[in-house]
């Protein structure tokens, strides 16, 4: 078998798991070095945005920009690039989405810090606020709250850190980041081909019901499955403009250029509902598969799926991984400088 | 009503943070280069990051306990195989890791995988607690079934977070997966898989649990 192989790590960070592999040699002490501390500021770039851009934590810029109204506040980079993305897409989906649901979040049953598992009560009355609150001033770098109000930028947080430990990555040939099922696949595999991804089935977590194949691109879902408040009172996804959990899909996912991207339509495009998703989707030209409750599919024109990847099962994860001919498995027909060349 | 372009936007934003955020990186880059060399390589770059689940506050003046390396895997991939392989060769500093174990149906008990977990590095300025040296058993909840965790405490800070057992109508492969092979949890048939699982909340919640009893 070849001595191939990759460095991958894996942290809890944002509530969920992260995982980035670095493809390489393991066999150069060097290129492994350099791959371990690549992943290192990569995954410093989770730690730095949640830092930055939690809810749950009182003593985050974020929290410290809600007890501030009215008044603008200078916001780090990282903020004013969140908020300002998280209000054009709040702009681009007409209210759908709308990064202003902070409160409601809370009221719902998303109030708790996921590492300590504390119950967070912000206190603050925000009343029939919207994105049309926040107040941006792009020349000084200001966030202006005009009403109080809580922001949740956890369908833009998450695929930013993604982006930005992309953006640490670049130089490798391949490298992959999960942070729990959104996705970000730079370059290709080791073999040379393009990264494949499932997109898991919204009604049953071990199967899949679709996949494509990628490279250099984030694949984000949005699903109701996700993240269930305490009993039932719904999933996280609201439409904020009924206030209540959107139900029209059962999952969105996303194939973009970047993971903020990615989240943030998949995020809208769930609240949208199939119809007006797809034309939101379309509009800026991403790809997306918007499936309902009833299990059909809608998907943009070109959503590049690819069913040749489910049907390539040959049995039992295990006995393949022996790879028994020491080919490592090669009878697919790559055309790997296609998808790799850079 | 204006259009944004959002592909531009977002491009534009990854861009002007990590320009605001390169003295910072370049500065642990350059520290490393020259460290590089000499060192064995995980232990070469100052944790950025912190791993374990729940952080208790780093208490002023503690004894600085070295930090438990994150685990790290040399996953061996089949050069053109569609699956990602596991565990093969252990890097300089891997913590020893149980081989994946083959799906078993129904309830299962297992060796705990080791899982990932570092001192602070960022103190977490609310979380006040400070915990009873020991080890503590907690247990979370999914739909799946339990998952127990196993959590270490040392002068008062968690030195190790393992899971301990997982009652659930699968295999515990899954769960085997969540600290080290999140990657190849749910599928043999493809490299990664898009969409969230909620067995996170669980181990959170078995971690918390356990934390619960350390008071």
């Amino acid at each position: 078998m070849n001595a191939t192989g990759s460095s991958i790590h894996t942290i809890t960070v944002m509530g969920t798991f992260a995982t980035i592999e670095v493809v390489g040699d393991p066999s150069d002490p060097k290129q492994i070095a350099e791959r371990e501390a690549a992943i290192e500021r990569a995954f410093g770039w989770f730690d730095r945005i949640e830092a930055c851009c939690s809810r749950f934590e009182p003593a985050s810029e974020l929290s410290q920009l809600a007890r501030q109204i009215g008044v603008p506040v200078p916001a780090s980079e990282i903020l004013y690039e969140a908020v300002q993305f998280a209000v054009a897409v709040a702009e681009e989906s007409d209210g759908a989405f709308d990064p202003t649901v902070g409160v409601e979040m809370e009221t719902r049953g998303f109030n708790r810090e996921y590492r300590t598992r504390r119950v967070i009560h912000t206190g603050i009355a925000a009343r029939g606020v919207s994105y049309r609150d926040v107040r941006l001033d792009p020349k000084r770098r200001t966030i202006t709250l005009l009403r109080p109000l809580m922001l949740d930028l956890g369908a833009v947080a998450k695929g930013l850190a993604i982006d930005m430990a992309a953006r640490e990555l670049a130089s490798f040939t391949g490298f992959a980041i999960d942070a729990g099922g959104d996705l970000f696949l730079g370059g290709c595999r080791l073999d040379g081909a393009p990264w494949t991804v499932g997109i898991r089935h919204p009604r049953d977590d071990r199967a899949l019901i679709d996949a494509v194949r990628v490279s250099n691109r984030a694949v984000c879902t949005s699903g109701d499955y996700e993240r269930r408040s305490g009993g039932d009172a719904g999933h996280h996804i609201i439409d904020a403009r009924s206030g209540t959990p959107a139900t029209m899909l059962a999952s969105v996912t996303v194939v973009a250029p970047t993971a903020m991207l990615a989240d943030a339509l998949a995020t809208a495009a769930f609240a949208l509902g199939p119809d007006e998703g797809i034309r939101l989707l379309e509009r800026h030209g991403v790809e997306g598969l918007l499936v309902p409750p009833t299990l059909q599919r809608h998907a943009t024109r070109g959503f590049p799926s690819d069913y040749s990847i489910l049907q390539d099962t040959k049995g039992p994860a295990d006995d393949r991984l022996r790879d028994p001919d020491g080919d490592g498995g090669s009878d697919r027909g790559h055309q790997p400088d296609v998808w790799c060349s850079r | 009503m204006k259009r944004r372009p959002l592909v531009a936007l977002s491009s534009a934003a990854i861009l002007a943070i990590y320009a605001a955020g390169y003295v910072r990186t370049r500065g642990a880059a350059d520290r490393f280069a020259a460290e590089a060399a000499p060192r064995r390589a995980p232990a070469a770059n100052p944790p950025l990051v912190q791993s374990a689940p729940p952080l208790p506050r780093v208490q002023q003046g503690e004894p600085v306990i070295p930090p438990p390396t994150r685990q790290i895997e040399t996953r061996a991939r089949a050069a053109a195989g569609q699956t990602p392989a596991v565990t093969s060769s252990p890097a300089p500093d891997v913590v020893p890791q149980p081989a994946a174990p083959a799906p078993s149906p129904a309830i299962t008990e297992y060796e705990p995988p080791p899982v990932p977990s570092a001192p602070p590095e960022v103190p977490a300025p609310t979380v006040e607690a400070r915990f009873k040296d020991g080890t503590y058993l907690g247990w979370g909840y999914c739909r799946h079934g339990d998952i127990q965790a196993s959590v270490a405490v040392e002068a008062g800070r968690i030195t190790s977070a393992t899971i301990a057992r997982c009652l659930t109508r699968y295999s515990c492969s899954w769960i085997e997966a969540l600290p080290g092979q999140v990657v190849s949890r749910q599928s043999p048939e493809v490299d990664y898989v898009s969409g969230a699982t909620e067995s996170t909340d669980a181990f959170h919640d078995a971690v918390a649990d356990a934390l619960s009893k350390a008071k």
